[in-house]
């Protein structure tokens, strides 16, 4: 067995490339009316209606610190995280792309911690590098062990 | 032989059912049910089970239930079961379900053992006679034939037909695919035990026909199975000939009728299987199971050559035996079939099984629909279209139909999760050494199948509880004279739309004090708090977070972690625990609880962040305040808002500062809405800025971080799409940190608060005055708005029309003596006052408000006499007004003042006063004074000014009440005070009564009442009254007091 190849969806958040498996993504999406959460932290952008089903907006420019500048038309990552609908907020979506496992290689410490917990590795690319999303952070994130650390962090 | 889990399922549901009949009768016996009923259903609930899990293969819980079996055999034939027996038979069936759990148990059946009749098959090795290959059955058929055809229920027998047909469904499939080759051993197997459970079932029932063909194919597959020999085509026709037969039998025994012509063929079609069995082809070297089943196959080919023509010559002979018989059945009664058929369709149709989880998918495709449905009403709200808004009606009324069927399905009775209780106060009642009964009522109450399993445990707990520290011991409970046996009974009923459970006790009931303590004592509550808590908010307590009363702690309750689990188990369903307690008497705790959680009734209201629903269950009531008004308004206490809502404060909540989208609100001018919410035994005002609609919502579940926020319990997608938060009460109590010690403070706002604390209600009113005004609302006839171009002047007296009659106006400000302001208002607020049969309107220029006030009525520093008193309360002074002194300081002709009745002759009022005026002179005697008043305010004041001159006053609330006290009483009275107007014994009743007693007949009576006029005198005259007197002029009623006492005195 040489190569192992997995396929990403890959979308662009402040000008860095992510990538999402694409067995995990369930559809893209444009920008759906957000229902907004009071009191929550500022990454939940609000609660969607996905053709009758409820998913949680996540703002990824919030959720990584980036400055939320107004973008005219996001787009949405819809994936499945822990039986809970997830509605990804991005600034545009990439081609899928399929990668060669041993590109893999891990976050560098360098980058901002804030970004680094999301991610599982980094795939160098022509040219750029692609992130992988971490879901089970994402998952963790949403799902906060005790009510005491779920301090609204906005 | 490998099940499936859902078979594995299924199995086991079944086994706890059949355990679940087994421990009811066994219960039932217990407490002294007939003893054949119950013996034959706890012996089918072990027999059956013996045989399920022989089936399943769980060897243990096989040789278990038949232990079991056998001890209970030994009953057979009494008329009783010795308690000792009944809790090994309990304990039997508890390791019954650990086994079939997985567990290990260590089972010790050494009872003294009852005589047993089936000796051989007492030994431990019994537990594989399924599995066994040397079976002797002809000894086992003979103990389980016990039972008579004829003592069976007919539900037992629809039982035992539908188990055997769904038997010999499974045989014929067995036989299905043993025939096409796939001879294995699992279908060997499975093949011979469903014949044996045939045989058994068939012999338990009497069915000696239908046993014994079973017993043939039994015996005839036995070579078969002990790997010896393979299976032949000829043999299998036969088995499916046998197979057929046995159905053929069983249409004509539900159909209460026997078919002798295949009865009478039975022996020779054993012998013909016999023949066959005899001629099979065997196998050289018999060995384990998977070879043999292989070789079976590839040995059936290679012989079938050879013995084609003789198994043909076999075959052909049953062949031709089973035809006749089918011939001659239907000769002989060809209705028959086709009754049986009948019967068979009503069975079939009557309940099906279907898996839980198919039933939640379809639960959450109602929900969908039941949105789409919103979304087209909301749609067709809009559309002129004719036919379609009729179309959408009919959507609507359809879908609501399917979504009461739909809630049906999951709805189950109560009294499955009740009738458990038996065996636990059984068990209980051993433990503790009390006797108590169970009463169940209204468990055929049905609720939601996930809700029922929610309560389950709190119910147990509540159950335990009360068995526990409510039921006293028997010889405490015989010193309290209360019967040996107490009596826990648990009622479930339908309320509102809510399902309430009520679990009583007749114990010991609760003391407040010891509960107070034990509160204090862990911390639960300080002592200053305490004692500012009603009777309900300390019972209440016990809810509290690390509470226990119980002395010491016992195995069965009191670890103190119980009744605070039990309220939030509870609450997370939407429901409410409520208990109330007479010491000495029992308990009664009320839980209610709603119907289904899946889809609920809400308001949905907006703020500036969005919809959010409230659950109807959480929401009291909604109140519109006009914050433009001058009175009855959002106050604010310490920088919070408040509300005053009928005489106590409501604390309130802002939506929008809770959730943090505003931080400063002030309520300046306009409209305020407020929800009035429950939380927790308390209350709390929301304030909203739009309220909507009420719709039911379809609950979403949230994510975990979004629950942690407390303030949402869910989501919904609302008819046009949009989505809605539901609004956790609880939650958003607690973020608005109304911590939860002092809520329990507030009383919680009960409609009857104002009766149950003695309050009188007042009309508030504004004058030309910086202070209130107030009015008792009792004398409040209406009140109107006038228009100022509608009063007309008849002479100098301000008047309007008013209906068909001419009401004079009376400005309170002057009669007061104020100085009227608002002059130039074009509406006139005016307070209509019915007294003597005329009207009066008093021109007021406010109308504010209601009060509720227990405040003392203050009397002194009062110089006019239009001025009764002075309301004291908490937060500020209100003048109460009296509107009759006011109407007669302008009309003081017309009416009758009070008259001297006795004298006969009317006096002007001032001459009275004068009179009375030098009459006056300290009474020299105390005199007792009996009071009869039905209004609070009233009976209060009169007291006072009685009290007040000295007199003792015993005030009766109505009529009957004086007639008690005036019989009961110790020492004489000496005047009597009544009102007239009074609920079951009025004024005139009264005096009649009076004035007929041979005592009392020429005992001082006055009547004081709102009513005038000459005729109502002529009738307090005739009814024996002294004098008559209006409410309520303190000066004038000491005088008149004096008045009659001294004449009293004088013509004694």
């Amino acid at each position: 067995m040489s190569n192992t190849y997995e396929q990403l969806t890959t979308f662009y958040v402040d000008g860095n490339m992510f990538g999402i498996e694409v067995l995990n993504v369930q559809e893209v999406a444009g920008s759906p009316l957000v229902f907004s959460v009071p009191l929550a932290p500022s990454f939940v952008r609000g609660l969607v209606n996905l053709r009758g089903q409820i998913a949680t907006a996540i703002g990824l420019r919030e959720l990584f610190d980036k400055s939320s500048k107004d973008i005219e038309s996001r787009m949405s990552v819809i994936c499945k995280i822990d039986g809970n609908l997830v509605s990804l907020i991005v600034d545009s979506i990439g081609e899928v792309v399929e990668v060669e496992e041993s590109r893999f290689e891990t976050v560098p410490d360098t980058i901002p911690q804030q970004v680094r917990r999301f991610i599982k590795g980094v795939y160098k690319m022509n040219g750029a590098f692609l992130s992988v999303l971490d879901l089970e952070a994402l998952a963790s994130e949403l799902s906060p062990s005790t009510e005491a650390d779920s301090g609204r962090n906005n | 032989m490998s099940f499936s889990k859902e078979d594995l399922d299924e199995f086991k549901a079944e086994a706890l059912d059949l355990l679940e009949i087994a421990e009811k009768s066994l219960l039932a016996l217990d407490s002294g049910a007939e003893f054949k009923t119950a013996f034959d259903s706890i012996f089918r609930g072990f027999h059956n089970l013996k045989g399920a899990a022989g089936i399943m293969d769980m060897e243990q819980l096989q040789a278990h239930t038949h232990e079991l079996e056998n001890i209970l055999m030994g009953f057979k034939g009494d008329t009783s079961i010795s308690k000792k027996y009944i809790n090994l038979f309990l304990q039997g069936i508890d390791a019954a379900k650990v086994l079939l759990d997985g567990g290990e148990v260590q089972f010790d059946y050494s009872m003294p053992q009852p005589v047993i009749l089936n000796t051989p098959n007492t030994s431990k090795d019994n537990n594989v006679i399924l599995d066994s290959t040397t079976v002797d059955d002809p000894l086992e058929v003979k103990d389980e034939k016990i039972l008579e055809q004829k003592d069976v229920s007919p539900e037992t027998m629809g039982d035992f037909f539908v188990e055997c047909e769904e038997i010999i469904e499974r045989v014929s499939k067995h036989l299905q695919s043993i025939e096409s080759g796939e001879s294995t051993k699992d279908h060997l197997d499975g093949l011979y035990r469903d014949v044996h459970s045939l045989k058994g079932a068939a012999y338990l029932f009497s069915y000696k026909n239908l046993g014994d063909l079973a017993h043939i194919m039994e015996s005839s597959l036995e070579r078969v199975r002990s790997g010896t020999h393979s299976t032949s085509p000829s043999l299998l026709n036969g088995l499916f000939k046998c197979l057929e037969m046995i159905e053929k039998l069983l249409l004509a025994e539900k159909n209460g009728t026997t078919n002798e012509t295949i009865e009478n063929a039975i022996p020779r079609i054993s012998k013909a299987m016999t023949k066959i069995e005899n001629q099979l082809p065997s196998l050289d070297q018999p060995s384990s199971s998977e070879e043999v089943s292989v070789l079976d196959v590839e040995q059936e080919n290679t012989q079938k050559l050879e013995q084609e023509q003789e198994q043909e010559q076999k075959s052909k002979q049953v062949n031709q035996l089973v035809p006749k018989f089918e011939e001659t059945i239907q000769k002989n009664d060809p209705a028959k079939p086709h009754a049986a058929n009948e019967i068979k369709n009503d069975d079939s149709t009557s309940s099906i099984r279907v898996p839980v989880a198919l039933l939640d998918s379809l639960m959450a495709l109602m929900g969908e629909m039941v949105l789409v449905r919103n979304q087209v009403l909301q749609f067709s709200n809009k559309s002129e279209d004719a036919e379609f808004i009729s179309m959408s009606k009919r959507l609507n009324v359809v879908t609501s139909e399917i979504q009461a069927g739909m809630m049906k399905t999951r709805m189950q009775p109560i009294g499955n999760v009740l009738g458990k209780f038996t065996r636990v106060i059984r068990d209980l009642s051993q433990d503790l050494g009390k006797k108590i009964n169970l009463s169940l009522t209204g468990t055929e109450t049905e609720l939601d199948k996930s809700l029922l399993e929610a309560i389950k445990d709190p119910l147990t707990h509540l159950v335990r509880n009360s068995c526990d520290h409510g039921i006293e011991s028997p010889n405490v409970r015989k010193a309290a004279g209360k019967s040996e046996i107490g009596t826990v009974s648990i009622k479930a009923y339908h309320e509102g739309g809510q399902v309430v459970i009520d679990i009583q006790d007749d114990g010991k009931g609760l003391h407040r004090e010891v509960i107070l303590n034990k509160a204090i004592e862990k911390g639960v509550i300080n002592k200053v708090d305490a004692t500012k808590l009603s009777e309900k908010q300390i019972f209440n307590l016990i809810f509290a977070p690390g509470f226990s009363t119980a002395a010491k702690i016992t195995n069965v309750s009191g670890r103190g972690v119980g009744m605070d689990v039990v309220r939030t188990n509870i609450e997370r369903i939407g429901g409410t625990v409520d208990l109330s307690s007479v010491a000495g008497q029992g308990t009664l705790i009320k839980i209610k609880i709603p119907l289904t959680l899946a889809i609920v009734p809400a308001l949905t209201v907006k703020c500036r962040g969005g919809t959010f629903a409230i659950p109807q269950v959480n929401l009291e009531e909604l109140v519109r305040v006009d914050q433009s008004m001058t009175q009855n308004k959002i106050e604010f206490m310490h920088g919070t808002p408040v509300f005053r809502l009928r005489g106590s404060i409501l604390p309130l909540v802002d939506l929008n500062v809770v959730l943090d989208i505003e931080h400063e609100v002030n309520y300046k001018d306009g409209i305020v809405n407020i929800a009035v919410l429950n939380a927790e035994q308390s209350s709390f005002g929301l304030i909203i800025d739009q309220i909507q609609d009420t719709v039911d919502i379809v609950v979403k579940p949230l994510n975990r971080l979004l629950k942690s926020l407390l303030a949402y319990s869910g989501a919904t997608i609302l008819g046009d799409g949009s989505v809605a938060f539901i609004l956790d009460v609880i939650g958003i109590s607690k973020l608005a940190h109304l911590k939860h010690e002092k809520i329990k403070t507030v009383a919680k706002l009960t409609p009857h608060a104002y009766h149950t604390n003695e309050a009188q209600d007042y009309l508030l009113i504004k004058v030309a005055s910086p202070t209130r005004h107030a009015l008792v609302l009792g004398y409040v006839h209406r009140l109107e708005e006038f228009k100022v171009k509608d009063i007309e002047y008849s002479g100098s007296q301000r008047v309007v029309r008013y209906g068909n009659t001419i009401l004079p106006l009376i400005s309170v400000n002057k009669g007061l003596g104020y100085s009227s302001t608002q002059q130039n208002q074009e509406i006139v607020p005016t307070v209509v006052i019915r007294r003597a049969d005329h009207l009066y309107g008093l021109e007021v220029d406010a109308i504010l408000d209601t009060l509720s006030s227990e405040a003392d009525l203050n009397y002194s520093h009062i110089n006019n006499p239009a001025i009764f008193g002075n309301l004291n309360t908490t937060d500020e002074l209100i003048v109460v007004i009296d509107p009759f002194e006011l109407i007669e300081s302008v009309f003081p002709q017309r009416l009758g003042s009070q008259e001297s009745l006795h004298s006969g002759n009317s006096m002007d009022r001032n001459e009275f006063v004068m009179n009375a005026a030098i009459d006056q002179k300290k009474p020299d005697i105390s005199a007792r004074i009996l009071l009869a008043e039905d209004t609070i305010f009233f009976r209060k004041a009169i007291k006072d000014v009685l009290q007040n001159m000295g007199h003792e006053v015993v005030a009766a609330s109505d009529g009957q009440e004086a007639i008690d006290l005036l019989n009961q009483a110790e020492k004489p009275f000496d005047l009597i005070v009544s009102d007239i107007e009074m609920p079951r014994v009025n004024g005139f009743q009264l005096a009649n009564a009076v004035r007929n007693h041979p005592k009392y007949s020429s005992m001082p009576m006055m009547a004081v009442s709102s009513k005038a006029g000459l005729s109502f005198m002529k009738e307090c005259k005739k009814a024996g009254f002294n004098i008559y007197m209006e409410k309520l002029r303190p000066n004038m009623l000491e005088n008149a007091v004096n008045d009659l006492l001294s004449k009293e005195k004088s013509a004694v």
